[in-house]
């Protein structure tokens, strides 16, 4: 049952909409992750479930009952802010002893649960300790416990570990994931870093300019992207500008190979072989269609061996660049009129060096299509 | 340096010695006044004796005075500086343009010569039949405190981390309890700062308490008018010294309470 619903809500600043129309639900027990570039929206999204923020249309649910007009303090959820905001006159045990004091739970209660939290979070030896005596992997944990000590609905945590360092960040992510497979929480989780996302998402809601461009599993958001943002977003790509030449049905050269013989369009690329896309009404000729392929499934062979004949084009290149990076090695191709970029892992590596000549191709399934307002073609 | 930058910058510190001589002279005058042997004010005294602080202790009128004065100033301080925070923390939410109109406003009451308002006040206060109390003199004295706690409660909040007060209201605290718990223990060095300065305000203000105080509830300044009236004596002169050191330790109170802040602040 979805514990959280976000139902087209849309916030304005003046005449600056953060957020347009996003609506998005979370089930229990799931950590959803709002993922996207800085001022997209997803602070304000995330400020507006916590009830930070009045959205000027739509509705937040929790647990079914609509919550737009309520206060924060009415709220069933907790949020871990990015700067963590600690009360600086408290300690750690008062910190995180704060939420069930203002819910009204028995001192002796309250106790077991502050040191309960505080061992979940492996915080026990600083309990008596200042915030300012913390430091920054501490205090995001004490941070944590805080809000998780009164156990609230839901759990909202505003890019809770972009303040620490790479190796703490990356602990930090598994020790947060760790704890919501034990506690069973609901989280909405904010972030700008990818990798932080897929790491910790069960469901992925992409976010640009203030309206959600895809949401699903991270492998589905990441293999299958609905719109060109969310492929250029999610790592890098190989963007190729092509062309549409015709518009006609054309005859499939090999017919087992395109479902039946679809009607199919055909595009010009900047590297001289055609592709072709499926037919949608959308397309005219001279229109431009973007084809996106991923680095690491750009298919290259050395000029002297036959390329497969699975590929869907065979194109010829030269290497321009060969960067070592850590465990992964590089290439650039001048292939045509246009740069392909493809990475080998160190024990993948291609035998080729600068200046070879490369056939460069990929598999049909390689390949995704986006028309000129970024929607993906299929 | 030229000799006549050399000349510039002592006739500057000659310029600012004497204004600063001219302004702690009285205070010196009084206070060596105050410690005279003899019923004569006389400067330099003749014999120095405590004798005129023993007798203002002992004389009813000037108790009166002092506790008035007391009273008024501590009602001013706890009165201002409440309406200093709630002007301050309403306006946060205003527009920058209303925030501005709002902050010269609220500077209006201290443009106001005293005798006006006293007078005025006087009047208005008469039509309810609330002349003579020392709960009048409060509010006349909050016209001029409320605008300098307004200020000062603006710097300070405008430090706070308001996060803080978000995420007490995010953990179940009402938005009064969230004040209590977060907002003043983290800002308590402003407001000890605004009920100091509006403290110090009230202490020394005498043209309004004249018009609106009574024969019970004269305040030190005014009983030392009335004192002088009479006769030159000494005791004024003590009452004055009590003042002037009353004032200056509630300013190294405020001094203290803002200069700790920032240096939190800094590390």
């Amino acid at each position: 049952m979805a514990i959280l619903e976000v139902d087209s809500i849309t916030n304005s600043f003046g005449s600056v909409t953060a957020v347009d129309d996003v609506s998005l639900s979370v089930e229990a027990g799931e950590l959803f992750c709002l993922l996207g570039p800085s001022g997209c929206g997803k602070s304000t999204t995330l400020r507006t479930i916590a009830g930070f923020e009045q959205p000027d249309s739509g509705q937040i649910r929790i647990d079914g009952t609509d919550v737009t007009p309520t206060e924060p303090n009415r709220r069933d959820c907790s949020m871990v802010f990015q700067d963590w905001a600690l009360f600086p006159n408290k300690t750690v045990r008062e910190n995180v002893a704060f939420g069930l004091r203002m819910n009204d739970v028995a001192t002796a209660q309250r106790r077991q649960r502050v040191d309960e939290t505080l061992s979940l979070v492996e915080m026990t030896d600083h309990a008596e300790k200042p915030p300012a005596a913390l430091s920054g992997g501490q205090k995001q944990r004490v941070a944590l416990a805080r809000s998780l000590a009164f156990e609230p609905e839901i759990l909202l945590l505003d890019e809770p570990l972009s303040n620490l360092d790479r190796k703490l960040r990356e602990a930090m992510q598994l020790e947060i994931k760790s704890i919501q497979r034990e506690t069973g929480m609901t989280m909405v989780y904010v972030t700008h870093d990818q990798d932080e996302a897929f790491t910790l998402a069960d469901r992925i809601g992409i976010i640009n300019e203030g309206h959600i461009a895809q949401q699903g599993p991270p492998a589905t958001v990441y293999t299958d992207p609905t719109n060109q943002f969310v492929e250029s977003f999610l790592g890098t790509t190989n963007f190729i500008t092509c062309e549409v030449t015709a518009t006609t049905a054309v005859e499939p050269a090999t017919p087992e190979a395109t479902d039946g013989g679809t009607a199919e369009i055909e595009l010009t690329t900047p590297f001289g072989e055609p592709l072709s896309v499926p037919a949608v009404d959308r397309l005219s000729p001279g229109d431009t269609v973007t084809a996106s392929i991923r680095p690491e499934r750009v298919s290259v062979v050395t000029a002297s061996s036959e390329p497969p004949a699975s590929w869907l084009f065979t194109a010829t290149g030269t290497v321009e660049q060969r960067l070592h990076r850590g465990s992964r090695i590089r290439y650039e191709l001048a292939v045509g009129e246009t740069t392909l970029v493809t990475e080998r892992r160190i024990d993948e590596r291609l035998g080729v060096d600068i200046g070879d000549s490369v056939a460069v191709g990929c598999q049909p399934e390689a390949i995704t299509y986006f028309d000129a307002a970024g929607r993906r073609i299929r | 340096m030229g000799n006549t930058d050399r000349a510039l910058r002592w006739l500057f510190r000659a310029g600012y010695g004497t204004v600063f001589l001219l302004l702690v002279a009285p205070v010196v005058v009084v206070t060596a006044t105050s410690l005279s042997a003899t019923t004569a004010v006389t400067f330099p005294p003749t014999d120095l004796s405590f004798r005129w602080y023993t007798t203002l202790f002992t004389r009813r009128v000037w108790m009166q005075a002092v506790q008035n004065s007391l009273l008024t100033a501590g009602g001013t301080a706890v009165f201002s500086t409440g309406l200093g925070v709630a002007g301050a923390l309403g306006a946060r939410h205003l527009s920058d343009r209303s925030q501005i109109a709002v902050s010269g406003l609220v500077l209006v009451p201290l443009l106001v010569p005293g005798v006006v308002l006293g007078v005025s006040l006087l009047i208005f206060f008469s039509r309810f039949g609330l002349q003579q109390r020392l709960s009048t003199i409060v509010l006349a004295h909050a016209l001029w405190a409320t605008p300098l706690t307004f200020s000062v409660m603006r710097a300070t909040f405008s430090r706070f981390d308001w996060q803080l007060q978000e995420a007490a209201m995010d953990l179940g605290a009402s938005r009064l309890r969230a004040f209590r718990e977060v907002v003043v223990p983290n800002t308590v060095s402003g407001l000890v700062a605004a009920a100091a300065i509006a403290f110090v305000v009230s202490l020394q203000e005498f043209i309004m308490a004249l018009f609106l105080s009574g024969r019970e509830t004269r305040t030190i300044p005014v009983e030392s008018w009335f004192a002088l009236r009479g006769s030159l004596s000494p005791l004024v002169s003590v009452a004055s010294t009590l003042l002037v050191g009353a004032v200056v330790l509630t300013l190294i109170i405020a001094a203290t309470a803002i200069g700790l802040e920032r240096v939190a602040d800094d590390t």
